[in-house]
């Protein structure tokens, strides 16, 4: 049994390694970053020669500097909006969750009210406004998820605060912030790490929808969604320019999901994060 | 409520039986896929080529522009021009009837253009392009004279258009507003039959059309966003016309074997505009620079098929007022360089280009024109900018950046209507002025009613422009149509407008 | 009586929500750009007395208060009123509606044709290969950007095999691709919580001592293990459903699909308010209610969440 829970943190540590590693080191790989167009050698097939190992773009530029470079916005995307959530969530949870009251009843209705908007439609309507952008997209995507960490944590704390230890900590009148960040919160980690996992797969996937619906990002930056956007029209006379960042997205976004399965399995036994 | 009951039944019930593939087309009957729902069948409430291509099907104006963009009599027999361009006389055409049996007449013109010039013309987009009509007096029944608050040299064309669409009196009074949006009747080749939102609309044959009937039994217009989508449709049988067909699709259409590449010369344009005004291109030599990094010839080869031309001025060879002796400038990046530096603009400086996301072939031709910015030593950057935010805030208030992209199909083909837009004070195109000069030479022809010189003025107005570079024209695209091979006589017109009475399908 | 006041607290904040959320949406829709100029855009020669005229005919002048007023009284009494380029809304609304919820809900059932069978088989056979492969496979479908997994779906089926419409709402043949696209991704969770929860009632007292009486294996799934997953799946799919709705959006577009989601995305560009606030609000109400509906049923079913 244990071998094959295994298999799922080796397969997901082995792509995210991979593909992490490759995106970590783009700047040195492809200094260009992608970016170098040639008009003759638009569409090159894929697997037809050493300058572009994976074909071109309409515009000339190799796929595979782009697929490699282009992961630098998705984990960017992923990864700052889900600690920003993150970071707000937790101290709002522990605020509520330990002092109830006007923090509780602010953060609940608060969430009611997130719950109750969908989230792309809510984007489009905040971008019509804003105008679109990686920054903005973040912003709204900690807006938007905040709230799961806030409730996770807040319930944890409900729990927590009865316990023995937390109560004893309290009758030796130590300071509610060292209870909360010294005792509560290390007790509330586990369910904390495997959502933000899923989310930063979630968000990435996020990421690439909204460039779809044409919210994304500066075109000349390369991203997986703009990419996939892009590429759609020539799906049928050059699929290779949807299909290696579709790939990359896919596979980024299975070994995140793998790792966030193996952590619950790990981490969270009771199923807070079900 | 009902419907939703109704379709769960149907899917229900289906779900039992086997399930086919799309089903195949109806006889007699052709099937468009376009973009966009107009959504309002009303003439005076649009300005959408989506509306014209469904609905100059449905009705018809006192005169036609045909495939040549010559005029031609529609529901008016003739015309004369009388009291020096202040008056004009229609006779109109005897026995003619509305889908619905009211009779055609003067009153229904008299209450088309009261309709239009009053309240309820009011509140849509149709009335300013028809303000030079004063009123509409019913002479007799079958004559009516137009008296005009001014001179318009471009009116004929304009009662071809959208808003002059004429209306019937007696259905729309009993009826409503509302529903003539939705339930639309005119005197056109096919009657309307159905209409659901977002998806699509069916149209029948009108046996007793005045021009005689059409080929066809039916006509149904879907409404696909996605191109892809379109395509889709195209190449499993769905549908037999797309309109509005990708650029980047036509090298698989023109590879499918169940269909082909019907193409037109268009009025779309595309160009670049500059910011003459607080900005480093405020410079003429700066803007000819730029004019000068920018092969269009290659831009049209690699994303436009080649289905296009490039231009010179903001207008196509078919536009009145078009000159073929004035060239753009050359692509020469050694002299853009040149001059770049006399201007003393350094290498690397940066600039940004301000356009409307959503176009896929102009967001790559963006993409590519910052390469060739790049090869002259520029740094360009993009800004795709939401269709109404971009059209109601970043233009007409000069908030853009060193460039903005500048498209425009002017359905009249006349320059005046693009180049009075783009260069003459205080209109939404033009945000930072052009000169004393410009502006006396559009209000010149606008006063003219001597169309020779009015072509003669519109050549110098394009060349002014030109020379101060106010814009970097960039191509006058194709209009390109994917049709199936079972259709038979389509022949597209330039201004976008399917008028489908003589195509036919094979069975 | 505790669970009346409950309830009507319940309800309450629901009211909240609701009056919250169409205030944001009323008002944050007309910071997003005018509707006059998105009427004239393409229009020669406007002048700012156009404007002004298409604004007073629009309603546009009046306070804000008061539209959103009217706005408000429309959705109670169901005068949903016209919109500014589509006349009546009422009709537009109910047929996107429709056709929305016909997909969510076929969605959902092709997401539980598969979860179901494979969570109880994963469940059964714990541990083993199959399992295994089962929840990689489940987090493999997860890991799909949903817009491309439509696209393929569309050129293998439609534009290749030539088996199955790639758009729009012709019969029943065409919910197959936009549903299976969307029951992929409710596929994995679902698969999840069947197993976990069958997992759960598997190894509990009352199981044990059920089979220690002599029932069936068979028997022991189907009456109570299968029971317990239900009620976990419904609570599951009750908070997932705003989620849900955010993301036919997506998927409705790529299918052309005549929904909600469709109908709002083209309201946005052409700055339709009251077509916008119309969908927003009433997605927003739906998912309220279908929340309050199984937080009141939870509750029915295990009072210690009161004390919450």
């Amino acid at each position: 049994m244990t071998g094959f829970k295994n298999f799922e943190f080796v397969a997901g540590l082995v792509l995210i390694v991979l593909i992490g590693g490759a995106v970590a080191l783009s700047g040195l790989l492809f200094p260009d970053g992608g970016r170098a167009m040639d008009l003759t050698a638009r569409l090159t097939a894929p697997f037809t020669g050493w300058n572009h190992p994976l074909g071109t773009d309409p515009l000339g530029r190799d796929i595979l500097a782009r697929v490699v470079v282009g992961g630098r916005v998705s984990f960017f995307v992923g990864i700052v909006s889900a600690l920003g959530a993150v970071v707000i969530g937790t101290v709002v949870g522990l605020l509520a969750g330990y002092y109830r009251g006007p923090w509780d009843m602010f953060l609940m209705r608060f969430a009611d009210i997130q719950l109750a908007l969908p989230f792309i439609l809510l984007a489009m309507t905040v971008i019509a406004i804003i105008g679109p952008g990686l920054d903005r997209i973040i912003v709204l995507m900690i807006v938007a998820q905040w709230v799961q960490y806030a409730r996770l944590i807040r319930g944890s704390v409900f729990s927590l605060r009865q316990a023995e230890f937390v109560q004893a900590a309290q009758s030796y009148g130590l300071p509610d912030r060292k209870i909360l960040f010294g005792h509560i919160l290390p007790n509330a980690m586990g369910p904390l790490v495997i959502l933000a996992t899923l989310n930063v797969a979630n968000n990435i996937l996020l990421e690439s929808s909204l460039t779809f619906l044409g919210l994304g990002i500066d075109p000349l930056v390369p991203s997986w969604g703009g990419m996939l956007a892009d590429g759609r029209n020539y799906i049928q006379t050059a699929p290779w320019v949807t299909i290696f960042p579709g790939l990359a997205i896919m596979l980024t976004v299975l070994g995140l999901n793998l790792l966030g399965d193996w952590l619950r399995d790990r981490l969270d036994p009771l199923g807070a994060t079900k | 409520m009902t419907d939703l009951k109704s379709r769960l039944l149907i899917a229900a019930l289906a779900a039992t039986t086997a399930l086919t593939a799309a089903p195949a087309l109806a006889e007699g009957t052709l099937t468009v896929a376009q973009r966009q729902d107009p959504a309002n069948w009303d003439p005076v409430d649009t300005f959408l080529v989506a509306w014209g291509s469904v609905a100059s099907n449905i009705y018809d104006g006192l005169v036609r522009r045909d495939e040549n963009l010559d005029l031609q009599p529609g529901l008016a027999e003739s015309w004369e021009v009388l009291d020096e361009g202040m008056r004009i006389r229609f006779q109109l055409r005897e026995g003619v009837q509305f889908h619905n049996g009211e009779p055609f007449n003067a009153e229904a013109v008299k209450y088309t253009f009261d309709r239009l010039l009053g309240e309820v013309g009011g509140a849509g987009p149709q009335q300013s392009n028809y303000t030079t009509i004063d009123r509409v007096e019913v002479v007799d029944a079958t004559t009516v004279d137009f008296h005009m608050a001014q001179p318009d040299p471009v009116i004929l064309t304009k009662l071809s258009g959208y808003g002059a669409m004429i209306v019937p009196p007696q259905y729309i009074e009993e009826n409503g507003q509302e529903h003539f949006d939705m339930n639309p009747v005119g005197t056109g080749p096919f009657k309307f039959v159905s209409y659901e939102q977002g998806a699509r609309i069916e149209l029948k044959a009108n046996a007793d059309y005045f021009e005689g009937a059409p080929e066809l039994d039916g006509l149904v217009f879907r409404f696909i966003r996605e191109d892809a989508t379109r395509l889709a449709e195209l190449q499993s049988g769905g549908v037999d016309l797309v309109s509005d067909v990708a650029f980047s699709a036509v090298p698989t259409i023109e590879a499918a074997d169940n269909a082909g590449i019907v193409a037109v010369a268009g009025p779309s344009i595309y160009s670049l505009a500059l910011r003459t005004k607080d900005a480093v291109t405020e410079d003429v030599r700066v803007r000819r620079a730029l004019n000068m990094a920018i092969d269009k010839q290659a831009l049209i080869d690699a994303f436009l098929a080649g289905r296009g031309s490039p231009i010179a001025s903001l207008q196509g060879e078919l536009s009145f007022g078009h000159d073929p002796e004035l060239e753009g400038y050359p692509f020469d990046p050694q002299q853009a360089m040149a001059l770049l530096e006399e201007a003393g603009v350094a290498p690397g400086t940066e600039m940004t280009i301000d356009y409307r996301a959503g176009n896929s072939t102009f967001n790559e031709v963006a993409q590519a024109l910052t390469g060739f910015f790049a090869a002259v030593g520029l740094n360009v950057g993009l800004n795709p900018i939401e269709d109404g935010v971009f059209l109601n805030e970043i233009v007409p208030q000069g908030r853009t950046n060193e460039m903005y992209q500048f498209s425009w199909g002017g359905w009249t083909f006349d320059f005046d209507n693009t180049a009075y837009l783009t260069y003459h004070e205080g209109e939404k195109w033009n945000p930072y002025g052009t000169s004393d000069e410009m502006n006396a030479l559009l209000d010149e022809q606008r006063q003219s009613p001597d169309q020779k010189l009015r072509e003669e003025i519109l050549q110098k107005v394009a060349q002014l422009a030109h020379e101060e570079a106010y814009h970097i024209p960039l191509y006058n695209e194709e209009t390109v149509y994917a049709v199936a091979d079972r259709v038979e006589g389509f022949v597209p017109a330039p201004d976008k407008r399917l008028r489908l009475t003589d195509v036919s399908v094979a069975e | 009586m505790p669970i009346l006041s409950f309830i009507l607290k319940r309800v309450i904040q629901a009211g909240f929500v609701l009056v919250a959320v169409t205030l944001f949406v009323s008002f944050a829709i007309r910071l997003t750009g005018d509707p006059a100029v998105m009427m004239l855009r393409e229009s020669a020669n406007v002048t700012p007395e156009d404007l002004a005229r298409i604004r007073e005919g629009l309603g546009l002048n009046r306070p804000f208060l008061v539209q959103y007023g009217d706005f408000i009284g429309g959705l109670l009494t169901g005068e949903l009123g016209n919109s500014f380029f589509r006349g009546a809304i009422a009709p537009l609304i109910s047929g996107a509606l429709g056709a929305t919820l016909l997909l969510a809900l076929t969605s959902l059932a092709v997401s539980l044709l598969i979860s179901v069978p494979l969570g109880i088989y994963a469940a059964t056979h714990r541990g083993s290969f199959g399992d295994q492969l089962v929840r990689v496979l489940s987090l493999a479908g997860l890991s799909f950007p949903n817009f491309w997994l439509g696209i393929m779906l569309v050129l293998i089926f439609s534009v290749t095999l030539r088996w199955l419409p790639p758009s729009g709402f012709i019969g029943p043949q065409s919910l197959i691709m936009p549903a299976v696209t969307i029951g992929v991704i409710l596929t994995s969770t679902n698969l999840r919580i069947v197993r976990t929860t069958m997992l759960d009632v598997l190894s509990s007292q009352f199981i044990m001592v059920a089979r220690a009486k002599g029932l069936s294996q068979t028997a022991v799934i189907y009456k109570h293990a299968l029971r317990n997953s239900s009620i976990a799946l419904v609570t599951y799919l009750g908070l997932q459903f705003g989620s849900l709705m955010g993301g036919l959006v997506v998927v409705e577009l790529v299918f052309n699909w005549p929904g909600m989601g469709t109908l709002a995305i083209e309201a946005i560009a052409q700055r339709d308010y009251p077509i916008l606030q119309t969908v927003i609000s009433i997605l927003a109400v739906l998912i309220v209610a279908v929340n309050l509906l199984v937080d009141l049923t939870y509750m029915l079913l295990d009072p210690r969440i009161r004390l919450e």
